[in-house]
């Protein structure tokens, strides 16, 4: 008879699980592509690394001084801003990890115990959640600095404080994620994303006119906040610190209910997970009904093109409509502007600091241009498989660029059409020389940009799943190029606006500009060519990074 | 002189020190249904995205329909049609904005592309969802559409990898019986398959590589011929292939060797 496999200890799968992905980061590594992705890893953690270190020495600090002058309560804040950063960065920043799919592991003979500890810990496996832990860590010492009786509480209060955000983000991230995986909820959520960044740049207006009768409203609610996690947190502190130990008790035990509580939810959500869960997009197989296919009768405008750059740009709308998340980053932008600009304080402020419309407006467009040009230096991240199609037609490359960065000048066109339109409504128009100047910059910018852009996406190619946030990694290196090119071409804006400003010539930037914008223009001409020779070298990679 | 659809002088593939694909002389008649066969990792999907333009060759020439496939990339590319390894598909379209898609990017005029879509999806019997996005068709569903995304702009040849992998019995029958229309209708068709059964009752000649190297082309008569089978019954596919590629005594005697597997 056969042998039977022996039942595994939770440590040694928790090891083994750990080892594995060591393998999966140490083989990835072997790849060239991906040993210069390090490079970029290594300059990106150094700045991730830096700032962690400076927001710790700021906390540590923070807490020394609270303690040492009395006013521990006032730790809330910084328990405040820990939860905040904890629970929103994973959405903001989608996560720095690499992608793991813990569903993969229900294959093996694993417990439910091991299956929910092994999640649970892999939430503090990403930067948000290291950073916090830093943080924490450096309040708790900066607290014990100043008060060393404060040791056991400060530390219990850590650790409890820890099990709970990292039970609620990964709670939060499971609800997400299940309910994100029906295309329906995701299009709902997005109308309510949209919905709610109006609402929020009404938030100015009905301030100013109803901002006195809240604010007490505001002060009655505010001792409500004191029952939360954050505030608990603080109290619990501030009773330890004050002998009060029966209080520090009830507000520690505060937290652990809040523990609990979510941990309860969460062991229910991962009990669907572990019972083997499906999220595809369509749950039980869709009734049959026999329907003709929608014929698409009109061509439109696209029909001027050529048939391979109309099909790039209509596959690309298409694909941009269906990603939730990538069409909400779009989004943001100019809703933050119109939120900035409705506030009457803006104009105060600039009244105040002797800002001119003639200062901002440039500033305000580079954001825009910033933030929309992002997405375009890994052009193919959602191609997956799709993306052989493009080496097996006949085509030359060329035709996929150019469809892919008019959908992208359309996108910024019509962005900044509107947000100019409400800023010169609000703010005031700037004036002819600086509007034109903008608007040379605009095209220097981004034509610039666009040809960096095409090279980065054929040279630094990820794949990213569709409509995700959890575990999507961008490539480092595509990030850096991005970065070093937006500071390359908006340090020559401001050193030509500058020299506007130093000669005393209004009209010099918009020259300087016109010519820049022409020689943009050309370049990207020519290294279309180029660009195309160049896809056919790095068609391996690239159809090696989309299709594995 | 018989036309010559596929024709390969000493391809190779290189990765590093690993010859993937060794000076292989490939000749595909046109209007031939051509299996290539060859065990695991030999060579098979190395060689065909060569053929489609998917991976570029270390060395070697290949010429398709008397053309040259360096000098003239675009139009050989307008005459085939391929099905590659992960199919290809978008899978955030649907099947008829998917088959649209393509048909643009083989330059069809759009009302040539919208009634081929339309026809595509009823044969292949996809028309059914027409909101269903490609992400939640099932792997056969999607085999098909690859198919018909293969042969949307009337291709002469046809590069088919797997073609019948997951697809169920009906429609794997009127897959076949669609391509053995095209090759009666001249196109030539070459397919990959594990399936020596398939290889055996579709295709007129194949073509047999091992470790890189073209071991064996031809019709499967000529192969037949060429292996000498117990007497009075016919010479399978299967006994020629594992004749060719060396399945020899000492690799079973190892499988047989595992003695814990009940």
């Amino acid at each position: 008879m056969a042998d039977v496999a022996q039942p595994v200890g939770i440590l040694k799968q928790i090891g083994l699980i750990a080892g594995l992905r060591w393998r999966m980061l140490h083989n990835n590594l072997r790849r060239k592509q991906n040993r210069l992705d390090l490079l970029g890893l290594i300059i990106g953690g150094v700045l991730a690394g830096a700032l962690v270190l400076g927001v710790c020495f700021v906390l540590f600090e923070g807490a020394r001084g609270f303690v040492y002058s009395g006013n521990t309560t006032w730790l809330s804040l910084i328990f405040w801003a820990i939860f905040a950063w904890w629970q929103l960065s994973p959405i903001v920043v989608a996560g720095f990890g690499v992608s793991f799919d813990f569903r993969k592991l229900l294959r093996f003979p694993m417990s439910f115990g091991t299956f929910y500890i092994i999640a649970l810990a892999y939430g503090l496996a990403d930067f948000s959640g290291l950073a916090a832990v830093c943080w924490l860590v450096s309040v708790v010492i900066g607290a014990i600095s100043a008060q060393i009786s404060l040791l056991f509480p400060m530390v219990a209060v850590g650790l409890l404080f820890v099990l709970f955000n990292v039970t609620l983000e990964r709670l939060l991230g499971s609800w997400l994620e299940r309910w994100l995986a029906q295309r329906r909820s995701r299009e709902l959520f997005f109308a309510g994303f949209i919905l709610l960044m109006l609402g929020l740049q009404l938030l100015g207006p009905l301030m100013n006119r109803f901002g006195n009768s809240v604010g007490p409203w505001l002060m009655r609610a505010l001792p409500y906040f004191a029952y939360f996690p954050a505030s608990l947190a603080g109290k619990s502190v501030g009773a330890a610190s004050a002998g009060n130990y029966r209080e520090f008790m009830l507000a520690a035990g505060g937290i652990a209910c809040y523990a609990l509580f979510f941990g309860s939810l969460l062991w229910l959500r991962f009990a669907a997970q572990y019972r083997g869960e499906e999220l595809s997009e369509s749950q039980a197989p869709e009734k049959t009904v026999r329907k003709t296919v929608r014929r698409e009768t009109a061509e439109g405008t696209l029909g001027l093109m050529s048939p391979q750059i109309a099909a790039v740009i209509r596959k690309e709308f298409r694909y941009l409509l269906r990603n939730g998340f990538a069409a909400m980053v779009l989004l943001i932008p100019p809703i933050l502007v119109f939120a900035l600009i409705s506030q009457s304080s803006l104009l105060q402020f600039m009244g105040s600091k002797g800002l001119s419309p003639e200062l901002f407006f440039p500033s305000f467009v580079a954001y825009i241009v910033l933030i929309l040009m992002a997405p375009a230096y890994n052009s193919f991240a959602y191609e997956n498989t799709g993306v052989q199609t493009y080496f097996t037609a006949p085509l030359q490359f060329r035709d996929v660029f150019l469809g892919k960065n008019f959908v992208q000048v359309c996108l910024i066109v019509t962005e900044l059409t509107l947000c100019i339109a409400a800023f010169c409504y609000r703010v005031g128009a700037p004036s002819a020389p600086i509007f034109l100047a903008t608007l040379a910059a605009i095209v220097f910018t981004v034509v610039g940009q666009l040809s960096i852009a095409n090279w980065s996406s054929l040279s630094f190619p990820r794949k990213l799943a569709f409509g995700q946030v959890h575990g999507q990694r961008q490539s480092r290196m595509a990030v850096l190029i991005a970065f070093a090119a937006q500071i390359l071409l908006f340090g020559i804006s401001s050193l030509v606006l500058g020299l506007g400003r130093w000669t005393g010539d209004r009209w010099l930037p918009a020259k300087v500009f016109a010519l820049l914008a022409a020689a943009a223009v050309g370049g990207y001409v020519a290294a279309l060519d180029a660009l195309t020779s160049y896809a056919e070298k790095k068609k391996e990679t690239l159809i090696e990074a989309l299709c594995r | 002189m018989t036309d010559l659809a596929i024709v390969t002088e000493k391809l190779t593939r290189r990765f590093g020190a690993l010859t993937a694909v060794d000076n292989v002389d490939l000749r595909v008649t046109a209007g031939q249904f051509f299996g290539f066969l060859g065990p695991n990792g030999a060579g098979k999907s190395t060689t065909i995205k060569m053929l489609t333009g998917l991976l570029a060759p270390t060395s070697g020439r290949m010429q398709l329909l008397g053309m040259d496939f360096s000098s003239h990339t675009l139009a050989v590319k307008r005459q085939i049609g391929v099905v590659p390894e992960g199919m290809g598909l978008f899978e955030r379209l649907t099947g008829a904005e998917y088959l649209n898609f393509v048909g643009r990017m083989y330059g069809l005029d759009h009302a040539t592309t919208l009634q081929r879509t339309e026809e595509l999806l009823e044969f292949m019997q996809l028309a059914d969802r027409p909101k269903s996005m490609i992400a939640d068709y099932s792997h056969g569903m999607q085999k098909k559409l690859a198919l018909a995304a293969a042969v949307i702009h009337g291709p002469r040849i046809l590069f088919l990898d797997e073609p019948f992998e997951g697809v169920d019995a009906l429609a794997a029958g009127a897959l076949k019986a669609l391509l053995g229309r095209m090759t009666a209708r001249g196109a030539t068709i070459f397919l990959t398959s594990h399936v020596l059964e398939i290889v055996e009752r579709l295709c007129s000649h194949v073509g047999i590589i091992h470790q890189g190297r073209l071991v064996a082309q031809g019709s499967i008569q000529e192969l037949r011929a060429g292996i000498a089978g117990e007497e009075g019954t016919k010479t399978t596919l299967e006994q020629i292939f594992l004749s060719i590629v060396g399945q020899n005594g000492a690799e079973r005697s190892q499988i047989e060797e595992l003695s814990w597997l009940t």
